[in-house]
């Protein structure tokens, strides 16, 4: 299935692009995700799914727009 | 008395007169400092209802135990009074080496009173005060003031000045110091200007009274390395606090048009990645080692410094999606010296009135060259919609009618900051109980909601961080006078601050003392609402009411068809007041008062408003 990944932030330059898109197999959790794009697992990060919060084991859906966020704090 | 210089500079600007006082170990302990020492002094030496902008108010700068000490982003002041915008208690803070030197001259607190005969500006030299002139200035922008005070006295000094609206008695008028950026969009601004005070300038030269000052200096400046080394491990300041508006695009909490929608297909014309493409040049505050301050080139070819709130308040929320343009708003805001984030709200407030029909006018959203016209019309009060705008939007929308307060974008008389909170429940609590006007420096609870909550959720755990973050971020980091960013940006533990302190002070504190103290802060804070407003109640609370409004709703998106609802609200509300011992008005009881040792202060309040 198809989905779009976007890195936010220092994400970005840390862990080498900004927005891909990604062929992924069906039934691809979102912690799963987090590998194949080779993101630091021990980074404190915020995932979105179509704008709203996900938990790790939760499966993604063909056409998803996974957002990957460094926990912002508000300035 | 380590960790405090133990004196106060009274300066009095009607008689040209000044008293160096000392105050007690007492007073020390129980306030720490910056705003602790701000509202305290406001509260005891204030008569209820004078005018914010008349010569009984007091414009004072107060620093903390650990302000201008090399040591993770010491270089912070907290300026404040009794606040335009609001009628109640104001302040805010910004980088300023007045930080360093107001201490090394000798002082933890400054209080100017009075009235200056004609444009002044204060020279402060250890016990040296000089009244001088600034008819030079008068008239000019915080930049060319700046610079005439560093061709004067050399860049090494600290400096305080405002631009033309602070001039003008603009209610969002800030200072600003180009030693760091602005602070107090609470209107301190106008409280310098209703004095015909342009600028502050300091030297000092004595050492700042420390416990052990070989060991805070070992400590303080290997931990600005730390922070350094974690700043560049982490990245935060490659796009610093703009990082974040993509990520607020995404999760629809991103002000756009008034704030009427959450999200907008531009919005990556302006986030963090094209400010750190388009950057021109770093700055930041003193003691800093994780510059924030981003400055790009603006549509006239000047350096603007950018963040976040700035980006997102005078772009999208106007509907203007380059950054050139939205760099030029930002740069005329400096320069005057307005409120950014007040300024983007009013003047979005003002396009959404004339689309409503409760005003006229030629202006609208996406109008990058009219929002500059009226920018310097509000700085300068030089037409009749300038002069409304200058007062705010609260006040504008009494004036323009036709249920227009709705969306101004305001609670207690200040605009918020931002974060669309249109379905973000506890970050609208958070605006809503900030006890200055919605400011977002007391507390900012939205990704706790997203990632440790649920956005749906109206219960008291969202209360309860509302109440943790404004120990830290209102309370700890405002009167230890310090800059939350090593924290909240990257990390840097709070038990770093009980170490400092001790250092300085010798003090063993720990982070529920300090708990303690910002509890009683906020306590003396609401004191001060009471007595300026007996008849308070807790609709003083809510936030802007569009955000209820079911016709208000986005129709596509992550949060299509949500609003928040009031009733809901209202409980997430009565369960903050339950946490903080606060009656249904939002007051401090008696009870609490009692144990936040702020009895004394409370009973002096009843002569105005009734404590239960």
């Amino acid at each position: 299935m198809k989905i779009t990944v976007k890195l936010i932030g220092p994400f970005i330059q840390v862990f080498g692009f900004s927005e891909k898109a990604l062929d992924v197999p069906e039934g691809t959790t979102a912690d799963e995700l987090i590998g194949l794009v080779s993101i630091d697992r021990s980074r404190p990060k915020i995932i979105t799914r179509n704008g709203r919060a996900v938990v790790p084991d939760e499966a993604l859906a063909e056409g998803d727009r996974v957002v990957i966020s460094p926990i912002y704090s508000g300035g | 008395m380590n960790g405090w210089t133990g004196q106060i500079l009274r300066v009095n600007l009607t008689t040209k007169t000044f008293k160096i006082e000392a105050f007690s170990e007492e007073f020390a302990l129980k306030w720490i400092g910056g705003r602790g020492f701000a509202v305290k002094i406001l509260y005891d030496e204030l008569a209820p209802g004078i005018d914010p902008l008349g010569p009984d108010n007091k414009f004072i700068v107060a620093l903390g135990p650990i302000a201008g000490i090399p040591a993770p982003n010491t270089g912070k002041a907290v300026v404040a009074g009794k606040s335009p915008s609001t009628g109640g208690y104001g302040d805010g803070n910004l980088g300023t080496r007045v930080a360093e030197q107001l201490r090394k001259a000798g002082y933890d607190l400054l209080i100017v009173e009075g009235k200056a005969a004609s444009p002044a500006m204060l020279y402060i030299e250890d016990d040296k005060v000089e009244f001088l002139p600034a008819d030079a200035v008068w008239g000019k922008g915080t930049y060319e003031t700046n610079d005439w005070i560093y061709a004067a006295y050399g860049k090494g000094v600290g400096v305080l000045n405002i631009g033309q609206a602070g001039e003008n008695l603009v209610r969002y008028a800030v200072v600003r110091s180009l030693e760091g950026r602005a602070g107090g969009r609470t209107g301190m601004g106008a409280v310098m200007g209703s004095k015909l005070l342009k600028a502050i300038v300091v030297k000092g030269t004595k050492p700042i009274p420390q416990a052990d000052p070989a060991g805070m200096k070992k400590v303080g400046y290997d931990d600005l390395r730390e922070v350094n080394r974690i700043d560049k491990k982490t990245g935060w300041s490659i796009q610093s606090t703009n990082g974040v508006l993509a990520w607020c695009n995404e999760v629809a909490a991103l002000p756009v048009r008034n704030f009427r929608k959450t999200h907008h297909p531009d919005a990556w014309k302006v986030d963090g990645e094209r400010l750190n493409n388009a950057r021109v040049a770093t700055y930041g505050c003193p003691n800093c080692t994780m510059r924030c301050g981003i400055t790009i080139h603006d549509d006239e070819g000047r350096e603007s410094e950018l963040d976040y709130e700035n980006v997102a308040l005078l772009g999208p929320n106007l509907e203007i999606f380059d950054l050139a343009q939205m760099g030029s708003l930002n740069y005329l805001c400096d320069d005057y010296g307005i409120d950014t984030m007040s300024a983007g709200c009013v003047l979005s407030f003002y396009a959404d009135a004339i689309d409503h029909g409760a005003a006229a006018g030629d202006y609208g959203f996406n109008d990058p060259k009219g929002s500059k016209r009226l920018l310097g019309e509000i700085a300068r009060r030089s037409s009749g919609i300038g002069d409304i705008l200058a007062e705010g939007s609260m006040r504008a929308a009494h004036k323009f009618g036709r249920n227009s307060i709705d969306y101004a974008m305001q609670v207690k008389g200040l605009e918020v900051a931002a974060y669309n909170c249109k379905f973000i429940p506890g970050m609208a609590l958070a605006f809503g109980v900030s006890p200055i006007g919605a400011h977002h420096k007391e507390s900012w609870v939205i990704t706790f909601e997203l990632k440790q909550s649920v956005r749906e959720s109206y219960g008291p755990e969202k209360a309860q961080k509302v109440v943790d973050l404004q120990r830290i971020r209102g309370g700890l980091f405002e009167f230890i006078v310090a800059c939350r960013f090593p924290w909240i940006e990257n990390g840097w533990s709070l038990e770093n601050y009980p170490k400092y302190f001790k250092l300085v002070s010798g003090l063993d504190w720990t982070l529920d003392d300090f708990w303690t103290v910002s509890d009683r802060i906020y306590s003396l804070i609401k004191l001060f609402w009471l007595r300026e407003y007996p008849g308070t109640d807790r609709k003083a609370d809510y936030p802007p009411a569009v955000w209820f409004d079911p016709a208000n709703v986005d129709t596509e998106g992550p949060i299509a068809g949500k609003h928040l609802e009031f009733d809901k609200y209202d409980g997430l509300l009565q369960h903050y007041y339950d946490i903080r011992g606060y009656d249904k008005r939002g007051i401090p009881t008696k009870a609490t008062l009692a144990r936040l040792g702020t009895a004394a202060e409370g009973r002096a309040a009843e002569k105005y408003g009734k404590l239960t």
